[in-house]
């Protein structure tokens, strides 16, 4: 089946029947051997996608698989559950949903302060809070997980 | 020798001094903020004392909790490492009434090298050469352009409270001299509260070259030769050489900036490591700076290519014993390069970067030496500096040295916090580099003349393959719920964590 797979600004069509031989050798880090070359990938979550390295090379990658439905092409990872993280390092000033609440998408989840500016994290879409994992307070760094929707 | 040693810093120099510590059988006792209770430097330590919020004014720059902390443990020396209060004089003389032993030079020593004038009359005193310029604060326009026409232009204008570049003008030709005083004069009054400029001989594309020394309370004082530091962003340090490429078409250099470095010392009483830090112009004079009176961050290169251990001798010579080595025995071999790896982003700006290390693989095989403060699943606090670790590399010569540094950074994987990693091996490959014609202004240069990095659409191919493998496979793995939870981005970010944590 083919999944819709995003590198850069390319859409890259996937056919997951067709692997090379490749081995997750440690937790994300996959040895791959194709045409009797070695490679080496690492792949490491980054804000709602993921991050592959290899050969000192970054590539940002969505991927969204094809029996998710994903009817709105390249972002069907708006879909299903979705942590909101803290768009940078600093502070949680407000939280301004509880757990179980409807949220409506662009309403304000939550607050965050980084040096001296308050930022409003928004909802990315229409959804329910499912997990409050920040509260007033807590230092946070980029893309801590403040909570989640659904 | 010590029964205990508190370690004032955190990061990789904590990690480096407990490790050197250890290696003479003292046990360390670290020190913590609210930020590093899971940092790498409190595993490793005998006995960790917590000293506050995660600020460092309220922790690691707080005298009285630091100097509780090692009478409530029972240590009987300091070591400051660097940064924090490793310059500060009121903490070298609150250790010593306390009865504590500051790993490091005395307070005496500290305050009259800190000032960047007094240090200057210093070393006039000894007979070192200084950049050309004015002692004391111009004001009147007239005074400047005759100052500004007997030094030669380009000259520098320099706020006299100033640092970090603020208040500092380069002034090319004589009508440009007045407006030039007015701006860095009202900078400089905006910045540090004092509109004093003074006025320098500008050295044009410098070299930053620093000479090591270490010094016992009995008056033996030595140097362990030069370091290369031109290649600098924004006044901080980069890549870091011994011996400087400069070495090998002028030897003499290096016996000459010794000496001097040494007489400033001497000057000044001073004892335990130090560095003394100078430019060096096209032609090869040189002037001192400033003296750092703490272990360096690029002390590592020293150590590779003399042998010598610092931290070991730093100890020494603070628990009162005389220096090991004469001058006539100290050596130098091969060639050292230090790479400063930071959580910054050199396609934003070098904006600092944070996030959680994802995963870890630090590099090893010959000639490598690695000092950090990483592991995996290590979460960079934002408070501090931004340097994750130093990686050195050790050979017979540069050239080869160079090769191993590019291997080396190849082997270096960070994942889940951006770094500059790759940056730091596009220098490598650097001709400039290479040819080991390095200067202040390197940086900017390179940024120009770096080539683009050719798209490679056959690994992008594989990326995506990878990529959309690893999310099914997170996805079907998690819980036996990963049916319904197609497309579900916390599963594998969950279980991306849990194999992290493993």
């Amino acid at each position: 089946m083919n999944w819709r797979v995003v590198v850069g600004d390319r859409e890259i069509p996937i056919d997951l029947a067709k692997l090379p031989d490749m081995r997750e050798v440690e937790p994300g880090v996959y040895s791959v051997l194709q045409d009797g070359r070695s490679f080496l990938f690492r792949v490491a979550p980054v804000n709602g996608a993921v991050l592959v390295s290899v050969a000192g090379r970054d590539y940002k990658v969505v991927a969204s698989d094809p029996r998710a439905g994903g009817r709105h092409g390249r972002h069907t990872l708006g879909e299903g559950r979705q942590n909101i993280g803290a768009p940078m390092p600093g502070k949680v000033i407000r939280v301004l949903v509880a757990e179980g609440d409807a949220v409506q998408h662009g309403q304000g989840l939550a607050v965050v302060e980084a040096m001296k500016m308050q930022n409003e994290v928004r909802a990315p879409r229409d959804g329910r809070v499912v997990a409050v994992k920040a509260k007033a307070g807590d230092a946070v760094t980029a893309g801590a997980v403040l909570l989640t929707i659904e | 020798m010590f029964r205990k040693v508190l370690v004032a810093n955190r990061g990789e120099i904590a990690v480096r001094i407990v490790r050197g510590l250890h290696e003479l059988r003292i046990p360390a006792l670290a020190v913590y903020s609210d930020a590093d209770r899971d940092a790498l430097h409190v595993r490793m330590a005998e006995e960790a004392a917590y000293i506050g919020a995660a600020p460092s004014t309220e922790s690691y720059l707080r005298i009285d909790r630091i100097i509780e902390a090692a009478h409530r443990h029972g240590a009987d020396a300091v070591h400051p490492g660097y940064g924090f209060l490793s310059e500060n004089a009121e903490f070298a003389a609150a250790c010593e009434e306390e009865g504590l032993v500051f790993i490091g030079p005395s307070a005496q020593s500290i305050k009259r090298l800190g000032s960047k004038t007094a240090a200057r009359q210093l070393a006039k005193a000894a007979g070192v050469p200084v950049v050309p310029g004015t002692e004391d604060a111009t004001r009147e326009a007239e005074e400047a352009r005759r100052i500004a026409a007997e030094l030669g232009y380009p000259v520098l204008l320099k706020a006299a409270a100033g640092g970090g570049g603020k208040g500092m003008r380069r002034v090319d030709s004589e009508d440009e001299l007045e407006s030039a005083i007015r701006d860095a004069s009202s900078e400089a009054e905006r910045a540090f509260g004092s509109g004093e400029v003074y006025i320098e001989k500008l050295i044009v594309d410098p070299r930053h070259i620093e000479i090591q020394l270490i010094g016992d309370r009995h008056g033996n004082l030595v140097h362990l030769g030069e370091r290369e530091c031109s290649i600098q962003r924004r006044h901080q340090k980069v890549i870091e050489e011994c011996p400087s490429p400069l070495s090998a078409t002028r030897p003499e250099l290096r016996s000459a900036m010794g000496e001097a470095a040494v007489a400033v010392a001497r000057e000044a009483g001073y004892f335990n490591a130090g560095t003394a830090e100078f430019i060096v112009d096209r032609d090869g004079r040189f002037y001192f700076l400033e003296m750092n009176t703490r272990l360096q961050v690029e002390h590592g290169v020293t150590e590779l290519v003399t042998g010598v251990d610092l931290l070991h001798l730093q100890v020494l010579v603070a628990a009162g014993g005389t220096l090991p080595l004469r001058q006539t025995e100290i050596q130098w071999r091969g060639a050292a390069i230090e790479c400063r790896v930071c959580a910054e982003d050199p396609e934003a700006g070098f904006l600092p970067t944070g996030g959680r290390v994802a995963q870890l693989s630090e590099p090893g095989g010959p000639g490598v030496r690695v000092d950090s403060g990483l592991y995996a699943g290590f979460e960079v606090p934002f408070e501090y500096d931004p340097m994750l670790s130093k990686m050195m590399v050790w050979a017979g010569d540069r050239a080869t040295a160079i090769a191993r540094c590019r291997r080396a950074l190849e082997e270096y994987a960070i994942t889940g916090v951006k770094t500059n990693l790759g940056f730091l091996r596009h220098i490598m490959d650097d001709p400039e580099f290479i040819a080991g014609r390095l200067h202040t202004g390197f940086i900017p240069g390179f940024l120009e003349r770096r080539p683009r990095e050719a798209p490679c659409p056959e690994l992008e191919d594989m990326a995506a393959l990878i990529a959309a493998a690893h999310v099914r496979a997170r996805n079907t793995n998690g819980n036996g719920a990963g049916a319904q939870r197609q497309g579900s981005v916390s599963r594998w970010l969950a279980n991306g964590r849990a194999g992290v944590l493993r």
